[in-house]
């Protein structure tokens, strides 16, 4: 039997373009976790960090760096990368060391600087993420892996560019009510469309940007949520998954195996049903990505996904809001932040804290974030607390 | 389709060997001795069955486009190809093996329809496994 986890404490900086060290970032966002939760440094058994390029800003072994800058440099902290899966991924290790009972409090920080870098070697760096022999190193982009996907997709789903189109308005519709978001910008079907080529057949508008960002969360036992009298959520169910780690490794390209695994571990966990979710937070990269991923944590059967976004299934006040803060694609993607920043949509959410966004009378919600393409992934399950 | 039995090498450079096969215009594959799983041959392990009585096969590198993508932002080294090309994942024909390269000199995707034959061409050393129309 393993003992209740709970989230006590969320913070994030703005995704986007940001001047300081990546150092400074993960501390900003550490200091708005921690003043959250209500707690100080001194309550911090743990730090997982998650990280993907931290070289690039020449800093790795991060954690021991960020927890002597909180003050606490005799807490073990551990750096966790997992691609564009990082941040979930590690939650769930920080989630899984809590509910083992090593720990009661911890911090989950996902950080990454990458802007700086410039568009070609982002693209180049992102592209090391691949299975380079086969991938990476015979000239596919990440952009290019998921066009690949898409155009696989559009073949067996007969899906459209504009379905795909109809994902990308509806997040920046939801990014537009999120103060943090990277891309704040309404844009309409049209726009996606019309918009410049970056490996067919996927446009400007059906990728997310390069982004800079932190997100932590104060994640704890229930008895120390308990004791800390703030609104807490609670941690249901938790799962992680594996693909083939290239593409051309997988018998059908248009679905992710590492999802699906993940999520009916999280479902059975939780004793729930995709029925169940009152909204979901999915890594949309691409917006063929969250075609697919709707369909996969089973919200809607394979091929029925661009008729249930071209409908308003997933908007905002549809049957099941998908990415509320306005997702990857506008919120932004800073790679080893995303999926904690996931959990701190959640948290915002279910304490009062997500403004116009608010998801209107949801109990449960679901995380969903993978890495490179989908080689890895994790799926988190939570409950409201009254 | 020519084999040969692989017990030690199996280890040892299967990434080499892999190269070797493509310059010879073919593709290296392991073929599960126990339960007759062929994967691409830099896999050690039976993917299906999990032995690792593998024999490698250099499969003829024929097939189909299964799908593609062609770029406007290229990775780092890949703008010195010079042409605009397509990233192609391909099934080898007459197996379910798949296998990805690139192919240069593909404009739009009016050049190249899903289906469209290809070939091996080599392994490069700077832009990986190298496909081709076949003339």
């Amino acid at each position: 039997m393993t003992n209740k986890v709970c989230v006590i404490g969320a913070g994030s900086t703005r995704y986007g373009k940001l001047d300081e060290s990546i150092i400074e970032i993960a501390l900003d966002a550490s200091k708005d976790a921690i003043n959250s939760a209500g707690i100080t440094p001194d309550d911090i058994q743990a730090g997982y960090i998650s990280n993907v390029f931290g070289v690039s800003d020449k800093q790795v072994h991060m954690a021991p760096v960020i927890m002597s800058n909180l003050g606490i440099p005799y807490v073990p902290g551990l750096t966790i990368e997992s691609a564009c899966g990082s941040g979930s991924i590690m939650f769930r290790e920080a989630y899984a060391n809590v509910a083992a009972g090593f720990y009661d409090c911890v911090l989950a920080l996902g950080v990454e600087k990458i802007t700086h870098t410039g568009t070609i070697q982002s693209t180049t760096l992102f592209s090391y993420c691949s299975d380079f022999f086969y991938e990476g190193g015979s000239g596919a982009s990440f952009p290019g892996l998921f066009a690949s996907i898409a155009r696989s997709y559009m073949a067996t789903h007969k899906a459209s560019e504009e379905d795909l189109a109809h994902v990308a308005v509806k997040n920046h519709e939801n990014g537009m009510l999120n103060p943090k978001a990277h891309v704040r910008k309404e844009i309409t079907i049209d726009d996606v469309l019309k918009s410049p080529v970056v490996a067919s057949p996927l446009k400007l508008y059906d990728c997310c940007p390069f982004s800079d960002g932190a997100s932590a969360i104060i994640l704890c036992n229930e008895a120390f949520a308990k004791k800390s009298s703030r609104q807490y959520v609670e941690v249901i169910g938790s799962g992680r998954g594996a693909s083939p780690a290239a593409v051309q490794g997988r018998n059908d390209i248009t679905t992710i195996p590492s999802t699906v695994n993940a999520a009916n571990q999280a479902y059975k966990m939780a004793g729930i049903t995709p029925k169940d979710i009152d909204f979901a937070e999915v890594h949309d990269c691409f917006t063929i990505a969250e075609l697919i991923d709707i369909e996969d944590l089973g919200f809607f059967q394979k091929g029925t996904a661009a008729h249930a976004v071209r409908e308003g299934a997933t908007r905002r006040n549809g049957e099941i809001p998908i990415n509320p803060s306005g997702g990857l694609k506008s919120k932004g993607h800073p790679i080893g932040a995303t999926g904690v920043g996931q959990v701190a949509e959640v948290f915002e959410q279910f304490t009062g804290k997500a403004g116009e966004r608010t998801v209107k009378n949801a109990e449960i919600a679901l995380t969903h974030n993978f890495g490179a393409t989908g080689a890895s992934a994790a799926v988190h399950v939570f409950k409201k607390v009254e | 389709m020519s084999s040969q039995p692989n017990q030690q090498q199996q280890t040892l450079g299967s990434r080499q060997k892999f190269m070797t096969s493509a310059n010879k215009g073919k593709i290296l594959s392991n073929k599960c001795l126990k339960c007759g799983h062929i994967m691409v041959g830099t896999i050690i392990y039976c993917e299906r069955c999990h032995g690792n009585e593998l024999q490698s096969i250099e499969l003829e590198g024929s097939g189909s486009v299964v799908t593609y993508t062609i770029q406007a932002v290229a990775p780092e080294g890949f703008n010195e190809v010079g042409k605009p090309y397509a990233w192609v994942v391909m099934r080898i024909d007459n197996t379910s093996l798949k296998v990805s390269g690139i192919l240069i000199g593909i404009k739009s995707p009016a050049d190249l329809p899903l289906g469209s034959k290809v070939k091996v061409e080599s392994f490069d050393p700077k832009y990986g496994l190298k496909l081709q129309k076949p003339s």
